[in-house]
């Protein structure tokens, strides 16, 4: 009996996932035709753009990379029960210090890389880490101060892209040119390989690695045990020692580490903005990695996949100029992705209630 | 109806006669694979109290919370004075006439009396009507209260009254008590039964009571049902009932009572002289005090002294400051006065582990705010006073630390399916469990048992009483917080008796009474 039943929710929860996705891609069908396209076409450009056309992989894996630097950070913070929604702008402050460095340390190319994204994390975790001390020196909730960093972060990175002293190409300066950082010399930039016909940057080697890492570290080690016990019993932690401002900072800092990490591998990978800083460089990635974290439920091995499938989404956008509609379409159809990934949960829940509610009805 | 009629057929349902004013047949609830209710029968007929004892996790609070709507069933029915009735929520439930008086108060401190009375009231509020209507009712059932009073400032033992109120003025049928007695002194025990006798039998309501305490259910009750693992094992007429009778059918098995015959238990005495030949007390606090300056302090020049091998009672109405000495000693409490010794040196219990560090283990009051981490495994519950001894270079040793917990959990008879199993799945008694194999194991100086058998069953109480006394004679000073006297009178070598944080008497076990403690529990001085 209680086999059967556990079989029939497997399926019921399989059909709900399946229905769920079903709707997404129809609704997002009816949008599409709703602005003058056919959806065919812009489905066909969507999966042309993102993995289907030669060489397309390369492009989406580029973006795949900060997608899950970002989300991996963002499952740090959560263990130990924190609210970290800034990474926009721990991303952005990682990449303005990642731009700085490339500027101003002497070297080899190899050792300045390296310099490049320690101070990308180092960015990253100063941004995060003001929020965290003000979260545990100040008690100001760390979701307010996060997110409203995120401004500063812009324009403060906007500010220094129009001072030469600080990120501004002085070469950029005399032409009539926009407010651009100097590009990156060839040698300190992120070397790229080609697989089966798809360019890309090694960081991809490097993000699976330090995904895995930290899904094994959280699970595995002393280090990820605290922060475990802080993010659910707090008054346990204390009492066995564990301090909760130190773990709490520890995974803030390592939080926005990994924002700003993904700030400094966008500007090495070369898939954003030509090895150059911009203004709105971080084009949403921390946004959308914020996402990935949620729809992977925080685990570390669900990063990869769910980054990966929301960075062809945006690659595959780029395909969608030729098809004449605009592409915030695939931000909608991003969202409806979402919503279909965390709807089945909510949706059992509910009804699970109601059959509760409707079998005592009927026995009486 | 008198009590001898109803009496008669216990066990059965009614076969002649009134139908009982609730009754359920086959009432079954799972969850999960666990059956909390497995086809469950009973009936409460008017004009009886009706005692429903078991073990925790036996199911009795799961059934009355499916008669009160809390919890819906997943078969089976109930039927209300022979009708069938669906109650999905509290509000169907107080429509066909069954209230609850939960262990837990539902007050708002900041209202008066007559203002939480009124609380959940439709339409318009009417001050006087509601205070007459308090009035009244308080009169009716002996309840003395004053209706204007502020909530946040009357002790437990008022404010269950108020709660109690609150739910007759819905002029319930049924009233169902879950453990009231819980927060009360013996005194306000009995003021509390001879209202609801009153209540039973001057006006034929019924009352259904949730108890794990066999005194209360052999001097109150007019039957007993009994429940284990989810079934209903046996109905006692009470008055053929004995103590004896009632636990062997709640655990399924003889089991040692505390209780009249071992009041004077051999070995107390005996060990309670253990000085230590002039070596310090393991715990001492010196004018300890915790709160406000200002306000009422939650600890008030609070001074007291434990010695190895012994078990110091600490008596007291909940709400007294027992919480707060548990809490510093758990190192929960940033800030008080005074000095907190462990051997003769001093411990900043302020600081996160340092209790811990000094050799003070704890069994906290509520192990689920302060004892264990729900969501994490038994084996990670286990680890936590030791984590890098089970670790090397920060890696958690996985085999050792399942090694590790398989030891416990033999050794402790915890029920669950493994190490891993997580801690939400155990029953409270094998929560409880887990937490004592913890503390046991990091060898304390001191071990804090704070209501330590609390919602437990006969046979976890005894097994918790052995394990305690076992302790002590191993050499750890032990510090039994208790509410119920029983504890205290049956396991302590010395009393101590609290009452709003400060000491207000002290005695040794050849000393004590029930009386003695109970009077000063309430907080006449000697």
């Amino acid at each position: 009996m209680s086999a059967r039943t556990a079989q029939g929710r497997v399926v019921e929860v399989v059909a709900l996932y399946a229905g769920c996705g079903l709707a997404a891609l129809v609704i997002s069908g009816l949008i599409v035709e709703a602005v003058g396209a056919d959806w065919s076409t812009v489905g066909g450009a969507l999966l042309d753009g993102s993995v289907r056309k030669p060489g397309r992989w390369g492009g989406t894996i580029g973006v795949t990379v900060p997608l899950a630097m970002v989300a991996i950070g963002t499952i740090i913070s959560t263990k130990v029960g924190l609210v970290n929604i800034g990474q926009e702008g721990q991303l952005l402050v990682g990449a303005a210090f990642a731009t700085f460095a490339s500027t101003r340390i002497p070297g080899p190319g190899p050792i300045v890389l390296v310099a490049i994204l320690l101070a990308g994390i180092v960015g990253g975790a100063i941004w995060s880490g003001l929020a965290g001390g003000l979260r545990y020196w100040r008690k100001v909730p760390e979701v307010l101060t996060t997110l409203l960093l995120v401004s500063v972060a812009s324009n403060l990175v906007g500010y220094g892209l129009k001072k030469p002293w600080l990120l501004l190409d002085s070469e950029a300066k005399r032409g009539n040119r926009n407010l651009v950082s100097e590009q990156l010399p060839a040698d300190t930039r992120m070397p790229r390989i080609t697989l089966f016909g798809n360019d890309f940057a090694i960081s991809a080697f490097l993000a699976i690695a330090v995904v895995l890492l930290i899904g094994w570290m959280l699970n595995r080690t002393l280090w990820g045990y605290r922060l475990t016990v802080v993010g659910h019993n707090r008054r346990v932690a204390r009492r066995f020692g564990i301090s909760e401002s130190v773990q709490g900072m520890v995974a803030m800092l390592a939080s926005g580490g990994f924002a700003g990490l993904a700030g400094a591998l966008m500007l090495t990978g070369g898939d954003f903005a030509n090895y150059r800083m911009v203004s709105g460089f971080s084009v949403s990635i921390g946004w959308v990695g914020l996402l990935v974290a949620l729809v992977a439920n925080n685990r570390a091995l669900a990063v990869i996949p769910m980054a990966f499938v929301f960075a062809s989404l945006r690659t595959g956008s780029g395909f969608l100029a030729s098809t004449g509609i605009e592409r915030r379409v695939t931000d909608v159809v991003q969202g409806l992705i979402v919503l279909a990934l965390l709807l089945p949960p909510a949706i059992m829940f509910i009804r699970e209630r109601r059959r509760a509610l409707a079998a005592a009805g009927s026995r009486v | 109806m008198t009590k001898a009629e109803n009496g008669l057929e216990s066990g059965g349902p009614a076969a002649s006669g009134p139908p009982p004013a609730v009754c359920t047949r086959l009432l079954s609830k799972s969850f999960g694979a666990v059956a909390a209710c497995d086809a469950v029968d009973i009936d409460i007929h008017r004009g009886e109290i009706h005692g429903i004892l078991g073990e925790n996790g036996a199911g009795k609070s799961t059934l009355m919370k499916m008669l009160i709507g809390l919890v819906v069933p997943d078969s089976g029915s109930i039927l209300v004075d022979g009708e069938p009735a669906r109650i999905t929520d509290p509000v169907a439930a107080a429509a066909l006439g069954i209230g609850m008086v939960h262990q837990h108060f539902s007050l708002v401190e900041a209202l008066t009396v007559w203002e939480n009375v009124a609380l959940g009231d439709t339409g318009r509020l009417s001050r006087p009507g509601v205070r007459t209507a308090v009035g009244e009712l308080s009169e009716r059932y002996g309840l003395r209260i004053d209706p204007d009073a502020l909530v946040a400032d009357l002790p437990v033992g008022l404010r269950q009254r108020v709660e109690i109120l609150k739910c007759l003025r819905r002029e319930p049928d049924i009233l169902i008590f879950d453990e009231p007695t819980s927060v009360l002194t013996p005194e306000e025990s009995d003021d509390l039964f001879r209202s609801l006798r009153g209540v039973v039998e001057r006006e034929g309501r019924s009352v259904a009571l949730v108890s794990h305490k066999l005194t209360e259910m052999l001097d109150v009750t007019d039957r007993v049902t009994i429940m284990r693992n989810g079934l209903v094992v046996d109905q006692f007429v009470t008055a053929e009932a004995n103590a004896g009778s009632l636990a062997r059918a709640m655990v399924g098995r003889d089991v040692r009572l505390r209780g009249a015959e071992q009041m004077t238990p051999v070995d107390t005495g005996v060990r309670a002289v253990v000085d230590g030949g002039g070596s310090p007390p393991v715990l001492e606090f010196r004018k300890v005090e915790v709160g406000e300056s200002g306000a009422l302090l939650e600890l008030d020049d609070l001074n007291f002294n434990l010695m190895a091998g012994e078990i110091l009672g600490l008596a007291g109405v909940e709400g007294n400051g027992q919480r707060v000495i548990a809490d510093l000693l758990s190192g929960l409490r940033n800030r008080y006065g005074g000095e907190i010794l462990v051997n003769g040196s001093v411990v900043d219990v302020g600081q996160p582990g340092k209790a811990l560090a000094a050799g003070i283990a704890v069994i906290p009051e509520d192990r689920h705010d302060s004892g264990v981490v729900l969501e994490m495994t038994v084996a990670e519950n286990l680890m936590l006073s030791d984590p890098a001894g089970m670790s090397s270079h920060g890696v958690i040793d996985g085999s050792g630390l399942a090694e590790m917990a398989d030891g416990l959990i033999e050794r402790f008879s915890i029920m669950c399916t493994g190490p891993d199993a997580p801690m939400w799945t155990l029953s409270g008694g094998n929560q409880q469990r887990v937490v004592l194999a913890r503390e046991m194991t990091a060898e304390p100086e001191v071990l804090v048992a704070a209501q330590p058998t609390r919602g437990l069953d006969v046979g976890a109480i005894e097994y918790m009483t052995d394990q305690l006394r076992q302790a002590a004679e191993s050499g750890v000073g032990i510090l039994l917080i208790s509410s119920e006297l029983d504890e205290i009178l049956e396991l302590a070598d010395r009393v101590l008796v609290i009452y709003r944080g400060q000491v207000t008497g002290e005695m040794t076990r050849s000393e004590a009474t029930r009386e003695k403690i109970g009077r000063l529990m309430g907080g006449d001085i000697l």
